[in-house]
């Protein structure tokens, strides 16, 4: 069961971005609204599990000292390949994440993951650990754009980003009168970032503490 | 038209990526200057092992 | 050459690319702890963005366009980019240990970082003539070194300082960094 305890960690102990402050540069920027991030969270989970599984497929064939610059050009192929994909079939969400879809290439997640887990083990496991990584960072950019949507407009709004038009979702939650428009901006989003590192930081503590009672417990 | 133009992508391509290559290479064999063997950057803001200054290349 | 200017002071102050874009936010996180990797680190980037910059200008309008490759501008953006960094690491291995030892240790923390490629990508996407692209790829990476320095003589205080403890380390770093921002917003005024 050694996988799926990966995969968990991937989730919420080592998350991504809040455990691991990696790809910081993209939650911060796109985590404006819930579409975004949820269009972002699916572009990164398909380069992670179709970089994890190539790399991991050639892993034994490419020399050991040139592997950083191999796992370079194969990730920006890929990048370059949704990229183009997303410009054809959701060109509003392309506007949208602007110039952060070609920044996937140097997102730290990507390349990292590559190198310490790729790298060494089999293909499938590798796409396991990109879905949960891919997933982790998910969950994260989605937690924090809800929380800065909502409190930013009152208003949750999702639409299908392949058609515009289409609404998925439309909900107020907070009136607008009530609404904080600060966390629209950036010192929202530093703002945001940090209470939600601090709070899975004290997580963390905790449950550490009570793993550590457990063990003395044992004793 | 089509063909020149792919063979044109896979040249501009290979090329890049043998520069890259050799420089890397390159940069490895260089030795660094004397003293300065021990050096490290001062960075601990993320746990990514792509950086090479990560502390987890220390083997 | 007022627009110059304008573009420049936006580039550094304004349009902020730590506060505003959110970009470099690895280094600024990671090296930010004293001030003299600040600097170095600084002054490392500054030297890589603006030589990228003028090389991948270069080649996108030199190589790719004539050839309608413009597709491939983000694989031949990154490569050249690492190899830049490659070079320049060689280079200043074999010419001056002392610059080594300010500098060169940071290099390969540049390979990654999101400025150096935003950089290239928005001279292309933004279609800046040379004028243009020269002033915007020097006045970012020094508002980037500018906020890392100020950043850094922040945090060497923040040590010392009573944070309560599931702020420490990275979340307090990341609230000071959103003072900042609101203190660096209010330079909109200006243009």
């Amino acid at each position: 069961m050694n996988r799926f305890e990966n995969f968990k960690a991937g989730l919420i102990k080592d998350n991504p971005v809040f455990g691991l402050y990696l790809g910081i540069c993209s939650t911060l920027a796109i985590t404006t609204t819930v579409n975004n991030a949820i269009g972002m969270g699916a572009a990164v989970i398909m380069v992670l599990v179709l970089s994890n599984m190539i790399i991991s497929a050639i892993r034994k064939i490419v020399p050991d000292d040139i592997r950083i610059p191999v796992f370079i050009v194969i990730i920006a192929t890929l990048v370059k390949i949704i990229q183009m994909l997303i410009e054809a079939y959701a060109p509003a969400l392309n506007t949208s994440l602007g110039v952060f879809i070609p920044l996937i290439v140097v997102n730290c997640i990507i390349l990292g993951r590559a190198e310490a887990f790729a790298s060494k083990h089999g293909v499938l496991d590798s796409a396991l650990d990109g879905i949960g990584m891919g997933l982790g960072y998910t969950v994260a950019v989605i937690a924090m754009s809800f929380i800065r949507e909502v409190l930013s407009t009152g208003i949750l709004n999702i639409v299908n980003p392949f058609n515009d038009a289409q609404v998925w979702l439309n909900v107020t939650l907070i009136p607008a009168d009530y609404t904080i428009p600060l966390f629209n901006s950036p010192v929202g989003a530093f703002i945001t970032f940090a209470l939600l590192a601090a709070a899975l930081s004290a997580y963390k503590t905790h449950a550490d503490k009570k793993a550590e009672a457990k063990a003395k417990e044992v004793k | 038209m089509e063909l020149k133009s792919a063979l044109g992508a896979i040249v501009v391509f290979g090329s890049l990526v043998g520069v890259y290559i050799t420089l890397y290479k390159l940069n490895k064999k260089t030795p660094l200057p004397p003293g300065c063997e021990d050096l490290k950057a001062d960075c601990e803001g993320c746990h990514d092992y792509a950086c090479t200054n990560n502390p987890h290349h220390e083997r | 050459m007022s627009e110059l200017i304008t573009l420049f002071v936006t580039s550094v102050l304004i349009n902020n690319v730590v506060l505003n874009q959110f970009l470099g936010m690895c280094p600024f996180m990671g090296v930010s702890k004293k001030r003299s990797s600040a600097i170095g680190m600084g002054l490392a980037v500054i030297f890589v963005i603006v030589v990228a910059a003028l090389i991948t200008y270069a080649i996108y309008y030199w190589i790719l366009v004539p050839l309608n490759l413009q597709y491939m501008d983000l694989i031949a953006f990154i490569l050249v980019i690492a190899s830049l960094v490659q070079l320049t690491e060689m280079f200043i291995k074999k010419t001056s240990p002392a610059l080594y030892k300010s500098l060169g240790v940071y290099l390969p923390l540049i390979t990654t970082n999101c400025v150096v490629l935003n950089v290239c990508l928005v001279n292309i996407s933004n279609s800046y003539d040379f004028a243009h692209m020269l002033v915007y790829s020097i006045g970012t990476p020094i508002g980037f070194a500018l906020v890392l320095y100020i950043f850094s003589t922040i945090r060497e205080r923040l040590d010392i300082a009573n944070v309560p403890n599931p702020l420490k380390g990275n979340p307090i770093a990341m609230i000071v960094a959103a003072i900042m921002a609101m203190a660096f917003s209010g330079f909109a005024g200006i243009v």
